[in-house]
C-alpha cells in the first residue's frame, strides 16, 4: 500500500494567449531537467511563466510539491509567491536597477550563513569586479549572469530558465550551464530551460519537448526526439533539410537529416538517394549542399567536400525516420 | 586582416562629402531655430522672477514684512500646506499605485474623478465646496458633530489646497508607479518578499523620483492655492489671500513683499525634489548607455 513518492513538479495547464492557446502536461521529478525547444512565439515564457504561477490559466493546475501553484480548485489556495520556491530567470533579464550586482544576487537569500556563499558564486559567474556595479550599467551577457546568479543563490525546488545564455560569450557558455546543471542536482530539484537553440536544449542534459503553436509536440530524450520525430513537424523544428515521399503511400515521408547522410550508395545502412546538386555554400568547415532527388523533391545535407553544381551525386540517409503530417 | 582597414576606412570617408550641402545647412538652421524657441520660452517663464527682484526694495519688504504678526500668514500656509501634503500622501499614494497595477474596479471613472478637480475652476470648487462642507452642507452636518465646520477654519483652508493640490500628487505618482515594471515586483515576490517588503525594497526606491516631483508638484500648488481657498477660508489668512488683501489695500508695492515671501517659502522643496530626482534617475537609468 506504499504510494509512489509524488514528483515534485506537476503540470497540466492551458493558457488563451492573443494568437495561440497555450497547452502543457509533464512531470518532473526531483534533480530531473526538461529543455523545451521551439520557435519564438511557440509559447515559451507562457509556460514558465505559468509554472511560477504568475499568470492565470484558463484550465488545468500547476502543483509543486503536491501544494498548487497556478489554477483553481475547490478547497484550497494557491501558494504565495514566496513560498513557492520557484527560481525565474527572464528574457529579457529583469534585475533590480537600482541595486548593485551583489545585491541583485543575494536578493532571495535570507539566512546569514548563505550569503557566504555569495562572493563564491559571483566568483563562478565572472561577476567579481562588477559586484558593485549598478544593474543598468552592465552589457546584455553580463546581465544575463546576474539574472542566473540571482536565480541560483535563492532557495529553489524549481529553476525556470527562459534563454538563459543567449547574449553571454559561446566561450562561457559551458562553465555556466555546468554552474546551473551542479547547482540543480545538488538542490535536488526540477529544472525547466525553454529556448530556441537545439544545441542550448540539448546541452541541458534532460529530456527535450518540442513545442510548437503553443503545443507540446514530443517529449523525449534529448538524442531520441532529434532520431525519431514523431511528425513531420517535429522533424522540421529538429533541423532536417528534406522530406522524400514513402513510394506508394500518401502522407508518409522519408525525413532526411543533413548530418546524417554518407557520400556514396549503402543500401545497408539506409536509403540511397541519386540526384545533381542544385547548389553549394559554406558551412563552418563543411559545406551546404541543396539535392534534388530522382522524384524532384529538393533536400539539404552537410558535405566534408564540395561537389560542384550540377554534378550528379549519390549518398546514403542513414535510417531516415519514417514521419506523418 | 590588415589590409582590409584601410579600405574599410576609405569607403567611411567616401560617404561624408557625397553629404548633401543643403541639407546639412537645413540641419544648423533648425538648430538655430531651436535655441531661438528655448530661449523665448525661458524668459517668458522666467521674466515674472526678475520683474519680482527688480521692483523690490529692501525698505519696501521690512515696512511689510517688520510689523509684529505680519508672518502669520506664512505659518497658516505652511501648516495648512504640510497636513493637506500629508493627507495626499497617505491616501493619494496606494490609490495611485492600484491605479497603476490597474487593480481597481472602475479604474478609468475613479482617474475621471481624479483629474475633475483639475478641470473645475478653483473658484468653482470653492463654491461648491461650501455645498459640501459648509453648515448647511451633508458632510457639513456631520463635521457640526465634532465641532468642526468647512467655512473660515484651518480645517477650510487644508481641505480647499487638497482639493487643489491633491491630484497633481495623485497623477504624478500614477505615473511614477506605473513606469516601474510589474514583473521586476513579481520577481522580488518569487525571491522570498511579501508583497509589502517588495513594494518597500523595489517599487518604493524606483517609483521615489516620479513620486517626489509629484509631491513637489502638489506642493506649490498647495502653498498658492487661492481659487478655492479665497471662497471657503478668507480666514484664517494664508499667504495667498494676505497678496490679495495686500495689493486692494496698497497696491503692487504692498502685495510684492508678500509675493516674494510665498516664492521663498514655496519653491525650495520643488527645486530639491527636482534636482535629487534628477540625479538619482540618471544614477539608476542614465548609466545604461555606457
Amino acid at each position: 500500500m506504499s504510494a509512489a513518492p509524488l514528483p515534485l513538479l506537476e503540470v497540466d495547464l492551458e493558457v488563451e494567449r492573443r494568437a495561440v492557446t497555450v497547452q502543457a502536461g509533464f512531470r518532473l521529478g526531483a534533480g530531473q531537467r526538461l529543455a523545451i525547444f521551439g520557435t519564438s512565439g511557440a509559447g515559451k515564457t507562457t509556460i514558465l511563466e505559468s509554472i511560477a504561477g504568475l499568470t492565470r490559466l484558463s484550465r488545468g493546475n500547476v502543483r509543486i510539491g503536491g501544494r498548487l501553484v497556478a489554477g483553481k480548485l475547490a478547497g484550497e489556495t494557491a501558494l504565495a509567491p514566496r513560498d513557492r520556491q520557484v527560481a525565474l530567470v527572464r528574457q529579457p533579464t529583469t534585475l533590480f536597477p537600482h541595486l548593485t550586482v551583489e545585491q541583485n544576487v543575494a536578493y532571495g537569500v535570507r539566512q546569514s550563513p548563505a550569503r557566504g556563499h555569495i562572493a563564491d558564486l559571483l566568483e563562478r559567474l565572472g561577476l567579481t569586479v562588477l559586484a558593485r556595479e549598478r544593474g543598468a550599467a552592465l552589457s546584455g551577457g553580463q546581465r544575463q549572469r546576474v539574472a542566473l546568479g540571482r536565480a541560483l543563490a535563492s532557495p529553489f525546488r524549481v529553476l525556470l530558465l527562459d534563454e538563459p545564455l543567449s547574449a553571454v560569450d559561446v566561450a562561457a557558455r559551458e562553465a555556466l550551464r555546468l554552474l546551473t546543471i551542479e547547482t540543480s542536482i545538488e538542490r535536488g530539484a526540477a529544472g525547466i530551460l525553454v529556448t530556441h537553440d537545439l544545441a542550448e536544449a540539448q546541452a541541458f542534459g534532460g529530456q527535450l519537448g518540442i513545442i510548437d503553436d503553443g503545443r507540446l509536440l514530443q517529449i523525449g530524450g534529448a538524442h531520441q526526439v532529434v532520431v525519431s520525430p514523431s511528425s513531420r513537424r517535429v522533424a522540421e523544428l529538429v533541423g532536417y533539410g528534406g522530406f522524400i515521399p514513402v513510394p506508394l503511400t500518401a502522407g508518409r515521408w522519408h525525413a532526411i537529416h543533413p548530418d546524417r547522410v554518407l557520400l556514396g550508395a549503402r543500401p545497408e545502412r539506409g536509403l540511397v538517394l541519386t540526384g545533381p546538386v542544385v547548389s553549394t555554400r559554406p558551412y563552418g568547415a563543411r559545406y551546404e549542399c541543396v539535392v534534388s532527388d530522382r522524384s524532384g523533391e529538393q533536400f539539404t545535407i552537410h558535405l566534408d567536400q564540395a561537389p560542384g553544381a550540377g554534378e550528379v551525386c549519390t549518398l546514403t540517409a542513414l535510417d531516415p525516420p519514417v514521419v506523418e503530417a | 586582416m590588415r589590409s582590409t582597414a584601410p579600405a574599410g576606412s576609405m569607403a567611411a570617408t567616401g560617404v561624408v562629402p557625397s553629404f548633401p550641402i543643403a541639407s546639412r545647412l537645413a540641419a544648423k538652421g533648425s538648430t538655430i531655430l531651436a535655441l531661438l524657441g528655448a530661449l523665448v520660452i525661458w524668459l517668458a517663464l522666467l521674466g515674472p522672477f526678475a520683474v519680482l527682484i527688480k521692483n523690490l526694495s529692501f525698505h519696501s519688504i521690512r515696512a511689510a514684512l517688520g510689523p509684529p504678526g505680519a508672518l502669520e500668514p506664512l505659518w497658516v500656509s505652511l501648516g495648512a500646506s504640510a497636513i493637506a501634503l500629508g493627507a495626499m500622501v497617505l491616501f493619494g499614494t496606494p490609490l495611485a499605485y492600484l491605479l497603476a497595477r490597474g487593480r481597481l474596479p472602475l479604474a478609468r471613472i475613479v482617474e475621471l474623478g481624479i483629474i475633475l478637480p483639475l478641470m473645475l475652476p478653483p473658484l468653482v470648487i470653492g463654491l461648491l465646496l461650501i455645498f459640501l462642507i459648509g453648515p448647511e452642507g451633508t458632510l457639513g452636518n456631520l463635521l457640526a458633530d465634532i465641532h468642526l465646520t468647512g467655512v473660515n477654519t484651518f480645517f477650510a483652508l487644508i481641505v480647499a489646497e487638497f482639493y487643489e493640490a491633491a491630484p497633481f500628487y495623485v497623477l504624478g505618482a500614477h505615473a511614477a508607479f506605473a513606469s516601474v515594471d510589474p514583473r521586476i515586483e513579481q520577481d522580488a515576490t518569487l525571491l522570498g518578499d511579501r508583497p509589502l517588503q517588495a513594494f518597500w525594497r523595489i517599487t518604493l526606491p524606483l517609483a521615489a523620483p516620479g513620486l517626489a516631483t509629484g509631491l513637489a508638484t502638489a506642493w506649490a500648488r498647495a502653498m498658492g492655492a487661492f481659487g478655492a481657498v479665497i471662497i471657503v477660508a478668507y480666514y484664517p489668512r494664508g499667504l495667498p489671500n494676505q497678496i490679495f488683501i495686500a495689493f486692494q489695500e496698497f497696491g503692487l508695492s504692498g502685495a510684492l513683499p508678500f509675493a516674494l515671501l510665498l516664492v521663498v517659502a514655496a519653491l525650495p522643496l520643488p527645486v530639491l525634489a527636482y534636482l535629487w530626482s534628477a540625479r538619482t534617475r540618471a544614477r539608476v537609468a542614465g548609466t545604461e548607455t555606457t
